[in-house]
């Protein structure tokens, strides 16, 4: 009995973390995509910021019939343009957590349902290459976790972005980059590593 | 049973994941399961957390995450070391020997139910105020359902999101719904709604626990202060609607010590304000410039902390930060300067109250005191006996006071002592009661004598810098031999109005202002005042040439005047004027007109009846004694005359040279009591010789009223002298071995000494004044 909830709940962790190592992969390459985009970003930021220096009244340029609301104009429209970019993006990482969390709720619930037959030395018994039931679903607890705090700090800076704050927008490139947290990617490819044997295992 | 745990920091891993990290063993012992919602009972409040076992899988341990506590434990950092968890709390069980867990606080571990929740509210706490203005409400609410999610909260508790490096700090969970629910799992249907923001700081404001401090004897200036801070904090719109401005700035001012730091503290935490103080050191920067921005900083804290609720700026120790503006280039003038300006900026609009302290006013900034900066000026003045009595009943609530002690009696001795001077009696008095039980384990009771060591050793603050303080010895009226009627006297015009004002009243006498003391030198009229001012248990101040006269121009007046202001601070008080005509002189025999002596009488003559006191010596309210009304207790009552009749100097000078003395300073309502020391008569001197052979062993031929009837014309020192010679005069007779004093070396030693008074100078004392 107890022996075929245990069999079930270690398959469904194994697709958990299987999908999870998907997901991760789709996460990366969304980040990927959108470093270029906070780079434009950013110049765009610098050229506001040339824009609002200078004085076009006093340059040869001073013919041309509003010039400077043109300018800005176009500036705002190119930085909105990046903008919606990024939102597709934002969006794509929505998708990637929502999915982690589905799964790894789904996970949970099966172990909440089960949890009469399971108890707790079965749960933390571990082997060579199989992880205890405990640790699995604590790293998947983990994992979730950090896809929530990585997606939500970036969407509080994207949600802070606007084309009237340039100093933001200037900097914006660093402080994409300083919101990813080393230790905690290394955290999870450690969770991979740790896995893999009972991933693969048949 | 108990089990002891050892407390270890959070793995960096779980931060921020609500986990308990359990050993197994104890978790199977607590019917645990993976991930279980279980609700920890700590010393000083609770956390809701999940259960994990160890990754070790060890006992022993226990690791807390603490996201989702009550408030209090959000500003304890300090854990203990060790926590006593008790598994089954019965009677049976008994600590372990040899276990550290004997001191260690107590821990619980219940598991609760976590059904799905409908909806919570929640209030946000966020790092500053920018946040909420640049922020859209509906990107907060994002944000905090996010955060939220999966999360299981507990009714009341505060929830830690630090780490996911937004502005939001803190979530407040105000109340779940359904209400029977203490807890529950937010999950991604549960409705938040957000009641509001607040900042961090204003929230930690608010949490902070500060000692409860006693404020006795402040009632009418605390009702006066309340009253200016709740008007336009809590109902500006009131005030607004009548077209009032509210009053923007109060200085308190006062001596040192009656507690105006205290009292605003707690005001402010009374009325649930926020309170920003600064101190006048602290905003005093070393580099130019660097002061006034300090300021301009503050200012700023304080308006930021306004928009969150009420606030009061505190200045303390204002004199130090804005002190008289002299010359054109000191640095102090730019920050007044600064302080100025500041003061003018803050508009209506922005609610918040300025107050300051300062126990100089005189060396304030004019421009400072004026309507519109501190519009009102508080005086908090030395506390009267029934202030006193109130501090005094206040202070000694939390201690064991043995029931003898009269705190009434104990408040009248105490003229001139401050709030603090009162605590560090009441310490002092403690102090010795310990010291006396250390040795026997009885219980600790404060005795009435443990006061009054406590009070020679504790003096009032506002005398200690004063020229007048003497440490007089204590004599009694029985020690001065004879002198009835003069004594009767004394006892009438200075003892009476102090002891017995209730009679005075009834009978509608008015204490004299003055006493004068005049007779030929040797007649004790020193000695007459000290008696006066030990049986009257008032403050003495005793003043003579030496310490008034200065070789700088106008430094003697100031020093007198200074010694009149401190003696009706702590008024009751007697100022004793010894050798008063040498200190002051005639105007009318030919010294110079602009002599020192001149101008010190004129002082004198003004502080005597001058037209009113100075507003900054206002000492508790006008009261007036009215015949009908409730009936008050009677040892209410007693101190309440005490407190109406008693609040003026009595001046008390003593001269040999009467007719020396300047006849302005006579008249009646000045030196009005003109009482004449005679020298000894018959009767007098022999109990004077009685006083004086008090200790000495005298024989038994010795005739006291013989020697009286020799010594005519002798003063009172004269025979204390005649009885020193004729003990000596034994000593080199006899031999150092002599028991007794015989009478004839008394009349040895009368034949070797002359009278000091003559016939004729009597005289001249008698007729005078006649």
């Amino acid at each position: 009995m107890s022996k075929s909830t245990l069999l079930s709940l270690e398959q469904v962790l194994k697709t958990c973390f299987q999908s999870l190592e998907t997901n991760q992969k789709v996460w990366n390459s969304v980040l990927l995509e959108c470093t270029p985009l906070m780079g434009s970003l950013g110049n765009l930021g610098e050229q506001l910021r040339a824009f609002q220096k200078v004085k076009i009244a006093n340059s040869p340029l001073h013919t041309f019939p509003d010039l400077h609301e043109r300018l800005h104009f176009k500036l705002v429209q190119a930085v909105d343009i990046v903008l919606g970019k990024l939102t597709d993006k934002m969006c794509s990482l929505q998708q990637v957590r929502d999915a982690i969390s589905n799964q790894v709720s789904r996970a949970f619930q099966l172990y909440e349902q089960n949890v009469d037959t399971l108890d707790l030395t079965t749960v933390t018994q571990r082997s060579a290459i199989t992880p205890s039931i405990a640790d699995m679903l604590e790293w998947l607890q983990d994992s979730e976790h950090y896809y929530r705090q990585q997606f939500l700090r970036r969407k509080n800076l994207f949600q802070t972005l606007r084309s009237d704050d340039v100093s933001l927008l200037e900097t914006v490139s660093q402080r994409w980059e300083s919101l990813g947290s080393p230790s905690g990617e290394e955290r999870l490819s450690d969770i991979q590593h740790k896995v893999s044997f009972f991933v693969e295992s048949q | 049973m108990e089990v002891s745990l050892r407390v270890l920091p959070v793995d960096p891993v779980d931060r921020g994941t609500q986990r308990i990290r359990l050993g197994p063993g104890l978790m199977s012992s607590l019917g645990l399961r993976l991930g279980c919602p279980v609700l920890v009972a700590l010393s000083g409040g609770s956390c809701l957390c999940s259960a994990w076992p160890r990754p070790d899988l060890a006992d022993g341990f226990i690791q807390i995450d603490m996201k989702c506590c009550s408030p209090n434990l959000i500003t304890k950092t300090v854990t203990p070391t060790y926590l006593t968890l008790s598994t089954h709390p019965g009677p049976t069980s008994s600590p372990l020997p040899h276990s550290p867990t004997s001191a260690s606080p107590s821990l619980s571990i219940t598991p609760v139910s976590c059904p799905k929740l409908k909806a919570i509210r929640v209030t946000v706490v966020v790092q500053c105020v920018e946040f909420r203005k640049t922020t859209s409400s509906s990107f907060i609410h994002e944000l905090v359902k996010d955060m939220l999610k999966g999360m299981h909260v507990y009714n009341k508790h505060v929830i830690d999101v630090v780490d996911y490096d937004t502005d939001i700090k803190l979530i407040v969970i105000e109340s779940l719904n359904p209400d029977s629910l203490e807890a529950g799992l937010v999950t991604s249907k549960t409705g938040v709604e957000i009641m509001g923001t607040r900042t961090l700081r204003h929230y930690r404001g608010q949490l902070e626990e500060q000692p409860r401090c006693p404020l006795g004897g402040l009632e009418e200036v605390s009702a006066c202060l309340r009253e200016l801070l709740r008007l336009p904090l809590l109902y500006p719109s009131t005030l607004c609607s009548l077209g009032l401005s509210c009053p923007r700035g109060v200085l308190l001012v006062g001596p040192p010590g009656v507690g105006k730091t205290l009292l605003v503290r707690r005001l402010v935490r009374e009325v649930g304000a926020s309170l920003v103080t600064v101190r006048g050191a602290e905003v005093v920067g070393s580099r130019p410039g660097e002061s006034e921005e300090r300021l301009r900083a503050v200012f700023g804290q304080a308006r930021a902390a306004a928009e969150e609720g009420p606030c009061v700026l505190f200045l303390d120790e204002l004199d130090s930060l804005c002190p008289r503006r002299t010359g054109s280039s000191a640095p102090e003038n730019r920050l007044v300067a600064q302080l100025l300006t500041l003061m003018d900026g803050v508009d209506q609009s922005q609610r918040f109250l300025i107050v300051g302290a300062t126990n100089q006013p005189e060396s304030l900034d004019p421009a400072l005191r004026r309507p519109g900066r501190f519009d009102r000026e508080v005086v908090i003045g030395a506390p009267t006996v029934q202030q006193r009595f109130s501090i005094l009943s206040l202070l000694c609530q939390a201690m064991p006071v043995c029931a003898s002690v009269d705190l009434a009696e104990l408040a009248k001795r105490t003229t001139g002592y401050v709030g603090a001077d009162l605590s560090a009696l009441c310490r002092e008095a403690a102090m010795l009661a310990i010291q006396g039980n250390t040795q026997s384990s009885l219980e600790q009771v404060i005795t009435m004598d443990h006061f009054t060591s406590a009070l020679k050793m504790v003096l009032p603050s506002c005398l200690r810098s004063s020229v007048g303080q003497t440490d007089c010895p204590a004599v009694s009226w029985e020690q001065i031999g004879g002198l009835e009627e003069v004594k009767l006297k004394l006892q009438q015009s200075i003892e009476w109005p102090m002891r017995y004002p209730e009679a005075f009243l009834r009978l509608g006498l008015s204490r004299p202002r003055g006493v004068l003391l005049y007779g030929p030198p040797g007649c004790a009229k020193t000695t007459l005042v000290r008696a006066a001012a030990t049986s009257s248990h008032c403050s003495f101040l005793s003043v003579s040439g030496a310490d008034l006269y200065s070789p700088y121009v106008g430094d003697s007046e100031k020093t007198l005047a200074q010694l009149f202001r401190q003696a009706r601070a702590c008024a009751p008080s007697i100022l004793f004027l010894d050798e008063v005509d040498s200190l002051i002189g005639s105007r009318s025999e030919g010294n110079a007109p602009q002599s020192a002596q001149t101008r010190l009488l004129s002082v004198l003559l003004n502080e005597l009846d001058g037209v009113g006191f100075r507003t900054l010596e206002r000492r508790g309210t006008e009261q007036m004694l009215q015949a009908e009304g409730v009936v008050e207790p009677h040892q209410q009552e007693q101190l309440e005359y005490h407190q109406v009749c008693n609040k003026e100097v009595m001046i008390v000078a003593a001269t040999n040279r009467p007719e020396s003395l300047d006849s302005a300073l006579l008249r009646p309502g000045r030196l009005d009591q003109v009482i004449y020391v005679p020298p000894p008569d018959l009767q007098a001197r022999v109990s004077i010789l009685q006083v004086c052979t008090q200790r000495m062993p005298v024989d038994g031929d010795v005739s006291l009223e013989e020697l009286a009837g020799c010594t005519e014309n002798y003063s009172g020192a004269d025979l204390e002298n005649l009885c020193k010679e004729a003990a000596l005069l034994t000593l080199q007779e006899d031999s150092m071995e002599a028991s007794s004093i015989k009478h004839q070396y008394f009349l040895q030693a009368l034949q070797r000494m002359t009278p000091s008074l003559s016939v004729q100078q009597l005289q001249t004392y008698k007729q005078l004044f006649r």
